[in-house]
């Protein structure tokens, strides 16, 4: 065992969370550690084009295939789930449906990029609709640390387009860039649909398909410089200026943006003060040591690994913060035997589904951001008392997420059909560029039984215990993916879309059956709900600052401290949320 | 280079793409070496002689697409030039006519993914290549009113 060193604060991980928070420690010139379970291979442009490349030569082009695991540090996967193998034991009824990944930057090296705002009722479900639970904290609370986080992830939105169901901005804000233009083809569905109205149980709802911010860089509003790609190395960076500083249309935010013209956490770091910040990659954290006496963590034991094996080091800090991912966090916890009974309970995920056709003329597809556009007039209403809440994304990929096109419209035209020639092509040309495809992600709310534990009997290569997965989709968010099927259907019907939706005919997907509808969904990769924040040591693991209420110099950050997640990807709050647990540690230590 | 352009006469039958529009993907040697070293022996070499001997026109191409041995051969070479992907030749084809270990599914290689001529018919380009620029996707797409 090393030397043990000291830093004022401790990060467990390097995604979203922990770099935003080791960042601001760092600029307050306190010294931060970041220990990441995962290797750190992205910092050079090059290293991060050995990523683009072997995503260019993945079998299955799905979010993980830019990012292969260390052994060492094992993550789900999305072929896992098929299998039901892999990192995750999954314990059911329920198939989870979610992966991320262990690596400097976490999920946000392949995330999509949606940074929507909860909204103010998303805040306080329990007392509005009596389901669900309420958050410690209200929207307005929130609202000045989302600017923040807007600003710090180099967010694309104009606020005109973004004032419905009672959001609101600080006087005077608009977002750091301008909104990504909408794609040719939300345009065309926009014209299509207009005027329609669907009624999911509350009354009828205008319908209309709207801009939504996304990390992506677009046209800088005055005194914003986007950040694009970020080239790291010990003799400073050679990369020509301008790369990445706007998204030029690669359809490919998830799995890799070739640019990094989309956010990462990579680019939080590397602007990060090397003097304060320093970060160990291919280091795992296995244990949290508690003092006995005052109840304080005293430490964090790690396995560092190479090739060769690992060595066991011990680490010190005046606080300790935990943003492995909700899944990790929880894992750690129990594996230290901490945090009482709520620890690893309320998981939740935004079960989404699919549906796909084909438009009565060409809309373009394949080109652009994976999608520019959304329907959020389902994410509020009345009618959450009876069913969940849900949100559309309108791709611009085609049938690429659906049923793995354009690989397979052209294995049906040449095997199927029969098609060569001059035929074959004029049959895809006419086929690729009608494709239209809609993801519907469905609310999920808390329940104490969807639970990650722990399972001693299964370790990974390290000898970590990997985690187990209970999960099962209740009534509530099966009737919610009733009600979204229906309103796909009245917008396909509505713009003339042949519906094409064939589960059969698509990509896997795990099923659930409601009555005699049967759903196909996938997961999301929200992971939330593992620590939850609330009121008191009795309904939760943290408070409102994400600090553990039972260990005062231990937070635990991320999606995980959620206690309910409504319909907006989670990453905008998490990153909100952290940036307000940095405000109020680093506070903390400056008085101490 | 005979046979480079015989195999770029057959690929533009069968793929409905011009002989320069073959040749400016660059791929054309590697898929001819894809052929020739994942097929049995000689198979390669019928499918050129065969497309030859038979005039090289549409019904020379009718003829090998119905052909039980080389029809199956030239759907993977369509496969080939449209997703820059090889499939395993079918079990009853193998029986058959024999194997390769070459003959699996795979990506030939990253820059067959790149080349693949499916992104073009839609009128677009392989995901994180050729991007086309900010803005770009909204504007209508190329041959549309």
């Amino acid at each position: 065992m090393s030397d043990e060193e000291w830093y004022d604060v401790v990060v467990v991980g390097a995604g979203v969370a922990g770099a935003l928070i080791a960042k601001a420690v760092s600029d307050a010139k306190l010294t931060a550690l970041v220990l990441e379970a995962g290797p750190e291979r992205a910092t050079s442009f090059d290293g991060y084009q050995r990523h683009v490349r072997h995503f260019y030569a993945a079998a299955a082009k799905n979010a993980e295939s830019a990012w292969p695991p260390d052994p060492h540090a094992p993550q789900p996967d999305t072929a896992d789930i098929r299998q039901g193998s892999g990192y995750f034991i999954q314990r059911g009824p329920d198939r989870y449906g979610s992966s991320y990944t262990r690596a400097r930057g976490g999920s946000t090296l392949h995330w999509l990029g949606v940074s929507l705002r909860m909204l103010p009722e998303d805040f306080g479900i329990r007392t509005r609709y009596g389901v669900g639970r309420d958050w410690p904290i209200g929207y307005d609370e929130l609202e000045p640390y989302y600017r923040k986080a807007e600003v710090a992830m180099g967010v694309s939105a104009d606020v005109a387009d973004q004032r419905y169901h009672g959001l609101t901005f600080g006087e005077g804000y608009d977002y750091p860039m301008r909104r990504l233009p909408l794609s040719y083809s939300d345009t065309k569905l926009a014209e299509a649909i207009a005027g329609l109205t669907v009624d999911v149980g509350a009354g009828p709802v205008p319908v209309t398909v709207r801009s939504y911010p996304a990390a992506r860089n677009s046209t800088p509003r005055p005194g914003y410089r986007p950040i694009g790609t970020i080239d790291k190395r010990p003799e400073g960076g050679e990369v020509e200026m301008f790369v990445g500083e706007r998204c030029a249309g690669n359809t490919s935010c998830t799995p890799i943006c070739p640019i990094q013209a989309k956010y990462n956490a990579g680019r939080t770091l590397t602007q990060a003060d090397d003097t304060y910040l320093r970060l160990i990659p291919q280091a795992v954290v296995s244990h949290i040591d508690i003092d006995s006496e005052s109840g304080q963590v005293s430490g964090l034991t790690y396995l560092r690994y190479d090739d060769s094996g690992f060595t066991i080091h011990r680490v010190r800090g005046g606080a300790y913060v935990l943003a492995a991912h909700a899944v990790e966090n929880a894992k750690l916890m129990l594996l230290s035997g901490l945090g009482g009974q709520h620890v690893g309970r309320n998981l939740m995920d935004h079960p989404a589904l699919y549906a796909w056709g084909l438009a009565p003329e060409p809309i373009g597809a394949f080109r652009g951001p994976l999608s520019t556009a959304g329907i959020e007039e389902l994410r509020a209403g009345a009618f959450r008392s009876q069913h969940a809440a849900f949100r559309f994304d309108v791709g611009n990929d085609g049938w690429r997420a659906t049923t793995g096109a354009p690989d397979t419209t052209v294995a049906a035209a040449i095997r199927q059909q029969g098609l060569y020639g001059p035929r074959l092509r004029e049959s895809l040309a006419a086929a690729l560029s009608r494709q239209v495809r809609l993801s519907l992600a469905v609310e999920q709310l808390p329940d104490p039984a969807n639970q990650v534990t722990i399972d001693p009997s299964q370790r990974d290569p390290l000898g970590i215990p990997r985690p187990a997965i209970s999960y099962q989709i209740d009534d509530y968010t099966k009737a919610g993916m009733a009600a979204a099927t229906q309103v796909a259907q009245a917008i396909f019907q509505r713009a003339g879309i042949a519906d094409c939706t064939d589960h059969a005919s698509g990509t896997w997907f795990p099923t659930v059956t409601w009555g005699d509808q049967v759903f196909a969904y996938h997961g999301m990769g929200h992971f939330a709900g593992t620590h939850a924040m609330g009121s008191g040591p009795h309904d939760s693991v943290v408070d409102s600052y994400q600090r553990s209420w039972e260990h005062r110099n231990l937070y635990l950050v991320g999606s995980g401290s959620m206690p309910t997640m409504g319909t907006s990807n989670p990453t905008l709050t998490l990153a909100a949320l952290a940036i307000r647990t940095a405000e109020q540690l680093i506070a903390s230590m400056s008085r101490g | 280079m005979q046979s480079n352009d015989s195999f770029l006469a057959l690929s533009a039958a069968l793929t409905g793409f011009s002989t320069l529009d073959l040749l400016g993907t660059g791929m054309a040697q590697e898929y001819q070496r894809t052929l020739d070293a994942t097929l049995p022996p000689g198979i390669y070499r019928e499918l050129l002689e065969t497309w030859a001997s038979a005039g090289g026109g549409e019904a020379a191409t009718d003829q090998i697409m119905g052909d039980p041995k080389l029809g199956p051969v030239a759907r993977n070479l369509i496969q080939l030039w449209y997703c820059g992907t090889w499939s395993a030749m079918p079990d009853d084809w193998r029986s058959a006519y024999g194997t390769t270990p070459l003959d699996m599914s795979r990506v030939v290689s990253p820059e067959a993914f790149q080349a693949g001529l499916q992104w073009a018919v839609a009128g677009a380009h392989a995901p994180a290549s050729g991007q086309q620029g900010f803005a770009a996707w909204a504007l209508p797409p190329e041959g549309s009113s």
